[in-house]
């Protein structure tokens, strides 16, 4: 006889462990089936490690700095094995703590892969064996994995992504990065911190397309000073490899050819959907991703999805929030996703927040947009962190003063970004804002000061 | 000025209230709203309040007291400010009743104002308390009354606009939308945190009004006004206070229809005017009224009125409403001289130039609907009177006389009576009477 559960959950990375506890929370018997490690792409592939080793880099730019500023070091030296060590207690220590709250909420984790079969049966396939498992729902978390674009020679050269990245034996001394989104840019960051040469080639106009173009402006600046060279409009043709290097052959915006050496290859153009739990169940797709509604039911009744694999923000925090939603849906409550707030977070230096519309994506929406923006060289506390290349800058609807979206590039405004999140989702205006006060002297003021302008 | 205080009178029977109790003493500041006495009427114990604030300079009657209504009890004005040391009598100044023709009392005429309002009446609330309900457009069936027997006071009213002028919880982003499309928050349920309302709520009332606008484009609202008013007042006060009973009975018309034929000419030449059926019923009814003084009567006060003169009043289509101009001494005149008296009165009622003079003292109205093709209705009595006669067109009909059936110019005749005044016999007789006359006529113009 099958063991049985009412609720089965596909995948143990954000969406996939908050469902299952929003639904053993709920009082339902929940099993999880994770085939690799708990915690997903985020904890162990993604924004943990990360911003484990940008923290690195963060330190490093300080003490070159402090220099400056009359506080004398001796020569810098990076453990690259420590720092890799630090990374991975990091990872681990979170680990056991997901692991630690699977337990306490009494879910069970089965260390395999889960296949969905049909809409009441999870196999669950590991070195052990196969087991079949009965479930009322299902709620499949399967994420995603970084997508590898059709480039002639890949298989050739020392290729990484993000998923290997992370174990790379020493510093390379020059790195290409193929993709100059979000992971692209942090990874330049991190490498650039590091010493190594640097190489951004980005296929759009510009790096960070999603957000906000002054901000992708000041961030590539800051990327240049710390001599990282950003190559826009250019795609990728050819990588071979030339003694210990790897040339990559590239056409510019004009299809002009353009060779760009380094020691190594990371690729971060994006990411696909790992699909191949719900293969044979005919899930109707949207795009590459499985087609959801804001119930985060897919076609077939009884199963749900969330997370990377339904595409979208592709963040784990909207994971978390849909994983959420589907697990009360799932345990018969009624929710709804409601993504109109999803901060985005680039963990670069300086760091790069948005919530809400970028001006762009408001003008195109035919929204009466207008714009306050103030720059951080006009911030005391900017000033005093040596940090004044940054900016926030509010999006607002003219009529009424609605913000729209905010954008903010500085130092830690990945922290103050929550504060835009607040006003959008409490409906706070422009007018709200410019009257709210803000401690003195703080980053985060600018915010407040850029919607003064409004009023001023 | 000092103001008067006065016996109010809650309702068209009431005659005199007895004074309960003063709130205040002489000296003593008063507010508007404020309860200042308390009355008992033949229905109800009542406190009353203030109409004016300021001190109250006099009072007049001790508790137990039976005043007439209308009667000033007290003043309130400024300190020091004189008033007369005797009550004035009843009829002076102010205190004047204003019943009359119009036969609506200020209470009557206030609660008329609003008739859509029903629950306006129903509910037990003083009158301060309803003149505010009124001003700020609130249901008084909501407000739930602290006055003795869950009367409503004018402070129940303001604490409840107090209250109802609190903010509903909303965004500011939905408070401003909501402004500027001027959507009432308070109607509005919000599917916030804890009901706040949200963007999408405002936006969601928006759509939904405007969806219910072009569903009632076609409804156009407007209230009572003028002449319109008064008869729908008049109309009303009649149909529920006298329990109307109607009789019918066909008249075979074809004497008096020869008689008009025979006298058109003879009354053209004397007064240039055509003589019609309305004037040969009002002559018919003023004979027969004249037989019948027990129908001949006004019921006022609880009071039959008899006079001694028979004013036959005929009802006039006019604008927007309905008048009822009178024959006076009906029963005394010629049938030439009612031809033109009812001419006149009718072309000045058409062109709104009657004088106030030609609109009383009626004693019997007649209302002819003969011109359209109606054979019965039931006429509403015009108060104080007791009796109406309705009359429908003259048809060709056949009738059986004799056991031969022939053709005879027939009209309906409805009397309505007023049941509480006199009785179905004597009714009936009456309009056998009117019946009588009008298939004899020549006997009223002998």
């Amino acid at each position: 006889m099958a063991k049985s559960y009412e609720i089965a959950v596909i995948g143990g990375g954000p969406g996939g462990y908050m469902a299952a506890l929003r639904a053993a929370r709920l009082g339902k018997k929940v099993m999880l089936v994770e085939k690799e490690y708990l915690g997903g792409t985020c904890l162990n592939r993604g924004c943990i490690p990360s911003k484990t080793w940008l923290k690195n880099a963060e330190i490093l730019e300080s003490m070159e700095r402090a220099k400056e500023w009359g506080i004398e070091t001796p020569e810098i030296s990076v453990s690259f094995g420590k720092m890799k060590r630090r990374k991975d207690e990091v990872v681990t220590r979170l680990r056991n703590g997901v692991s630690l709250l699977l337990k306490k909420g009494k879910i069970d984790v089965y260390e395999a892969e889960g296949i969905v079969e049909d809409e009441h049966t999870v196999k669950a396939v590991s070195e052990k064996g196969e087991e079949r498992i009965r479930a009322e729902k299902i709620i499949v978390a399967t994420g995603s994995s970084p997508a590898l674009p059709p480039i002639e020679g890949l298989a050739s050269v020392p290729c990484y992504t993000s998923d290997t990245i992370f174990d790379i034996e020493s510093i390379p001394a020059s790195l290409i990065i193929i993709g100059g989104g979000v992971i692209g840019v942090e990874m330049a960051t991190v490498f650039a911190a590091l010493k190594t040469k640097v190489t951004i080639i980005e296929a759009a106009e510009r790096i960070i397309p999603a957000e906000d173009a002054e901000a992708a402006e000041t961030l590539a600046k800051a990327l240049k000073r710390k001599g990282v060279k950003i190559i826009t409009k250019a795609t990728v043709k050819r990588l071979t490899k030339e003694g210990e290097s790897v040339v990559a052959e590239c056409a510019d915006g004009q299809g002009n050819p353009l060779a760009v050496t380094g020691d190594a290859v990371l690729i971060s153009v994006g990411r696909k959907p790992n699909l191949s739990a719900v293969r044979t169940i005919g899930l109707e797709m949207n795009g590459p991703f499985i087609k959801v509604n804001e119930r985060m039911e897919t076609s077939v009744p009884n199963i749900y999805a969330v997370g990377d694999v339904i595409g979208g923000y592709q963040l784990a925090h909207a994971a978390y929030m849909e994983g959420i939603v589907a697990a009360s849906n799932a345990a018969g409550l009624d929710k709804r996703m409601d993504d109109k707030v999803v901060p985005r977070c680039i963990f670069t230096l300086p760091e790069v927040a948005g919530v809400g519309l970028t001006e762009e994506a408001a003008t195109k929406a035919g929204l009466r947009v207008k714009t306050a923006k103030f720059d951080l060289e006009g911030n005391g506390k900017a000033l005093i962190s040596g940090d004044t290349g940054g900016f926030v800058k509010i999006v607002y609807e003219e009529k009424f003063g609605e913000i729209l979206g905010v954008t903010m590039v500085g130092p830690h405004v990945t922290e103050m970004i929550s504060e835009a999140s607040s006003f959008i989702s409490l409906e706070g205006t422009v007018e709200e804002m410019a009257g709210m006060i803000h401690p003195h002297p703080t980053i985060s003021e600018a915010f407040f000061d850029a919607a003064w302008k409004i009023f001023e | 000025m000092p103001k008067e205080i006065f016996m109010p009178k809650l309702s068209s029977t009431m005659q005199v209230g007895t004074l309960l109790r003063w709130f205040k003493e002489e000296g003593e500041p008063v507010e508007i709203g404020e309860p200042l006495f308390e009355i008992m009427t033949d229905k109800i114990n009542i406190e009353v309040e203030s109409y004016d604030s300021g001190i109250l300079l006099k009072k007049y009657y001790e508790p137990e007291a039976e005043i007439p209504v209308n009667q000033v009890i007290g003043y309130i004005g400024n300190p020091g400010e004189k008033v007369p040391d005797q009550p004035p009598a009843p009829g002076s100044g102010l205190a004047e009743s204003p019943r009359g023709q119009e036969g609506t009392s200020i209470e009557e005429q206030g609660a008329a104002d609003h008739q859509p309002e029903d629950e306006i009446r129903k509910v037990r609330a003083t009158p301060a308390a309803r003149a505010l309900a009124r001003k700020a457009g609130v249901d008084l069936g909501k407000i739930s009354g602290s006055g003795p027997r869950g009367r409503i006071q004018r402070k129940d009213v303001e604490q409840y606009l107090e209250a109802a002028g609190t903010k509903p919880k909303a965004t500011p982003l939905a408070q401003k939308i909501a402004k500027e499309e001027q959507v009432d928050l308070r109607a509005i349920s919000g599917t916030g945190s804890g009901g706040k309302i949200m963007k999408r709520d405002v936006l969601e009332a928006v759509r939904a009004s405007e969806q219910q606008r072009t569903e009632k484009r076609e409804e156009i609202r407007k209230p009572l006004s003028g002449l319109r008013k008064v008869v729908a007042n008049r109309m009303a006060q009649s149909a529920f206070t006298a329990p109307h009973v109607t009789l019918s009975t066909e008249i075979d018309m074809a004497k008096a229809v020869e008689m008009r034929q025979s006298l058109l000419p003879v009354i053209e030449k004397q007064t240039g005017l055509r003589l019609t059926y309305t004037d040969i019923l009002i002559k018919a009814a003023a004979t027969a009224l004249k037989r019948f003084p027990e129908v001949n009567v006004h019921f006022e006060n609880d009071e039959v009125v008899s006079r001694d003169e028979v004013n036959v009043g005929m009802a006039v289509a006019v604008k927007d409403g309905l008048l009822v101009p009178v024959i006076k001494n009906a029963d005394k005149k010629g049938l030439a001289a009612i031809c033109a008296e009812a001419k006149d009165l009718s072309k000045r009622a058409r062109e709104q130039k009657l004088l106030p003079d030609d609109l009383k003292g009626s004693t019997f109205t007649i209302s002819n609907l003969g011109m359209y093709p109606i054979d019965v209705f039931t006429p509403i009595i015009n108060l104080p009177e007791i009796a109406i006669l309705g009359v429908g067109r003259i048809q060709e009909k056949p009738v059986v006389i004799g056991g031969e059936i022939v053709i005879r110019p027939m009209m309906t005749a409805s009397l309505s009576f007023d049941h509480r005044v006199i009785d179905g016999a004597p009714a009936a007789e009456f309009l056998a009477e009117i019946k009588r006359i009008l298939e004899n006529p020549l006997e009223m113009i002998v």
